[in-house]
């Protein structure tokens, strides 16, 4: 059932046994492709990272300039049918669950706001009849007439799904595939809409054809062996970038911290081995969004801003509801590592010469025509 | 000598035009923007934020005496898009001009030929000055020139890539072609690419990622604008011939003087 292109294995054997000297040529390959960012993953590219992130950060420069790109998730609803093993709404937990009334979704939008935000990334749970598709189309609908740009990071979709998400004003879907790995996938979602592997891998190609501008893609590092899974996440950015020439890819780093929660990672990934695989991408995909979440540390992330990565999360709550004032937070869907305030983490990118940036997107561009003869 | 760049019905001192994203700071790019001496500076309609002012882009370089803003459609996938953005960006910053830009794939950034040409055709009826962002085709630059664009801005690289004038031969068929002035835009990276282009024939430069990229931006801009005067004064100073073979002392043909049979 897995696709022939998720095949990675005539790379793994350059990931794992790459010497120094072809590491070094790699990471400075005038037109990289998946041999390169293979080498780059190997131990002896590990033990060069200081080479790496040198040109990992003349590479972010060069494509993004000296800025990092800012956003805040929004929960809508932590009810889920699906028995993810790792995720803290997952069917099974006895939690508090709740799910935002319209009233309480437009506070939270209202409190964002108020942080001078302008990119919001809605999420939810697996797909309910109480929380599905016409749920996020309105939630879409109420966050894009307050917000220039909406994304959304919720279960997968039919194309016509997303074709009514990008027409309520969406211009970007997150889907994690979690892991490429079959077997390890079905261990890990044993129930639920979620559970369909094959379904969920095509979403992202669904959500172009369906008229998103682009999809951001990702694998939770720490479920499944990190080297085949992120080698089978480039494949399948380099495959979305192919057959959709119009179409954008973006690429996520979750990792599940070894110390928090009550998952324990079965695949532990160390920061240095977070940072090589950052740096891989942006030397073998200078011209792609990197982001990265609060889940890191302020360390961390304060580190690799603008050394590859280009895009990161702010002043994130990951309960439903937790913005506005009047709304009770609930259970968080993970725990959060960085806690700072919008204005303490701005200040701190200034002070690394990076210029935090709020609006990078205008809603005109999905608007209708502001006067009828200027129309073609 | 120079008469300055005619654009629309305006005239211009300075032959630099400046874009505005990827600065480290607000304050490093008005900076970047005095030290050029730019009189004409992009501004990305979408990193307009009239709701956060540290965020803002538009308004500091609207306050700054001696600054045309020209708003750009970057961001716009199709012709639809620009017309609408172009329009906005008119109504909020009262500037006539746009820089058109419309690149549907966001990686590599590569302006659309079709897309530009009919959004140029609406703008042009709509009394814009248009200044098209365009691949480096001396075919596309005469239809935008018909279409009547007040100039064309072909590209040296691809944005933000640093290859410096690598449609080189392209062009200078374009700026032997063209009856607007010819911008070039993007993949500049040194100040020497700049003047190359002066001293073609080219009209001006707009150059963004090599100032902004640099350790010191503000001498950056500085640099580039001693480099575009630099390679305008070469083009009218006339530049030396050059001549791939060497030119003996004595005439090599000598014994043929004199007629012999």
């Amino acid at each position: 059932m897995r696709p022939e292109w998720l095949d990675v294995s005539p790379w793994l054997d350059l990931a794992r046994r790459a010497d120094r000297g072809m590491a070094m040529q790699a990471a400075v390959a005038s037109d990289p492709g998946i041999r390169e960012f293979a080498i780059l993953l190997s131990p002896a590219a590990g033990a060069e990272l200081e080479t790496l992130a040198a040109r990992a950060q003349a590479l972010t420069r060069r494509h993004f300039g000296q800025t990092i790109g800012l956003y805040a998730p929004l929960y809508l609803s932590n009810y889920c049918p699906t028995q993810c093993a790792y995720c803290g709404f997952a069917s099974g937990r006895r939690i508090q669950r709740h799910r935002l009334s319209a009233a309480e979704l437009e506070a939270e939008c209202a409190a964002l706001k108020r942080l001078g935000l302008e990119e919001v990334l809605l999420l939810t749970g697996d797909r309910l009849a109480t929380a599905g598709y016409e749920f996020v189309r309105d939630a879409v609908a109420c966050a894009a007439s307050r917000f220039h740009n909406v994304t959304a990071e919720v279960f997968a979709m039919t194309e016509s799904e997303y074709a009514g998400l990008a027409a309520a004003g969406c211009t970007a879907v997150t889907l994690y595939q979690e892991t490429y790995d079959p077997a390890r996938y079905a261990l890990l979602h044993e129930s639920g809409p979620k559970a369909d592997y094959g379904c969920r891998l095509d979403a992202p190609a669904r959500a172009l054809e369906g008229g998103m501008r682009s999809v951001g893609l990702g694998v939770l590092l720490g479920l499944s062996e990190p080297l085949e899974d992120v080698l089978r996440l480039f494949r399948h950015a380099s495959r979305l970038r192919r057959r959709f020439w119009g179409g954008g890819v973006a690429i996520s780093f979750p990792r599940i911290r070894p110390q928090s929660g009550d998952y324990a990672a079965d695949f532990p990934l160390s920061q240095r081995q977070l940072a090589q695989i950052v740096f891989a991408f942006r030397i073998a995909m200078p011209d792609v969004p990197l982001v990265l979440s609060t889940r890191e540390s302020p360390r961390f992330r304060d580190g690799i801003a603008g050394v590859g990565i280009s895009k990161m999360s702010v002043a994130s709550r990951t309960t439903v509801g937790g913005y506005a004032e009047n709304t009770a937070p609930s259970s968080p869907q993970f725990e959060i590592d960085d806690h700072r305030g919008v204005e303490e983490f701005c200040a701190t990118l200034r002070a690394k010469r990076l210029q935090p940036v709020f609006k990078n997107w205008d809603a005109v561009y999905r608007t209708p025509c502001l006067t009828s003869s200027a129309s073609t | 000598m120079d008469d300055g760049l005619r654009l629309g019905d305006r005239a211009f001192g300075s032959r630099l035009l400046l874009g505005t994203g990827k600065f480290s700071s607000i304050e490093t790019m008005l900076a970047a923007v005095r030290a050029s001496g730019a009189e004409l500076v992009t501004v990305a309609l979408r990193r307009f934020n009239r709701e956060r002012s540290d965020d803002d882009i538009c308004g500091p370089l609207a306050s700054m005496p001696g600054i045309t803003l020209v708003p750009n459609t970057s961001g716009a996938m199709n012709a639809r898009e620009a017309v609408r953005a172009a329009v906005l960006g008119r109504e909020i910053t009262g500037s006539p001009f746009v820089k058109l830009e419309i690149h549907p794939n966001p990686h590599h950034l590569m302006p659309d030929p079709i897309e530009t040409y009919n959004a140029a055709v609406t703008l042009v009826k709509e009394a814009f000055f248009v200044l098209p962002y365009m691949p480096a085709d001396p075919v596309l630059a005469r239809r935008l020139e018909d279409a009547g664009c007040a100039a064309v801005m072909p590209l040296g690289s691809a944005i933000g890539s640093g290859q410096g004038l690598a449609t080189l031969s392209m062009l200078q068929v374009i700026i032997r072609d063209a009856c607007v002035p010819v911008i070039v835009d993007a993949g500049l990276r040194s100040p020497s690419e700049a003047a190359a282009v002066m001293e073609m024939g080219g009209d001006a430069v707009l150059v963004n990622s090599a100032i902004a990229a640099a350790e010191n931006p503000t001498l950056m801009a500085d640099a580039f604008a001693a480099a575009v005067k630099a390679g305008r004064q070469a083009r009218f100073a006339g530049l030396m011939p050059r001549s791939e073979a060497a030119v003996a002392t004595s005439p090599l043909t000598a014994f043929l003087a004199g007629g012999g049979s």
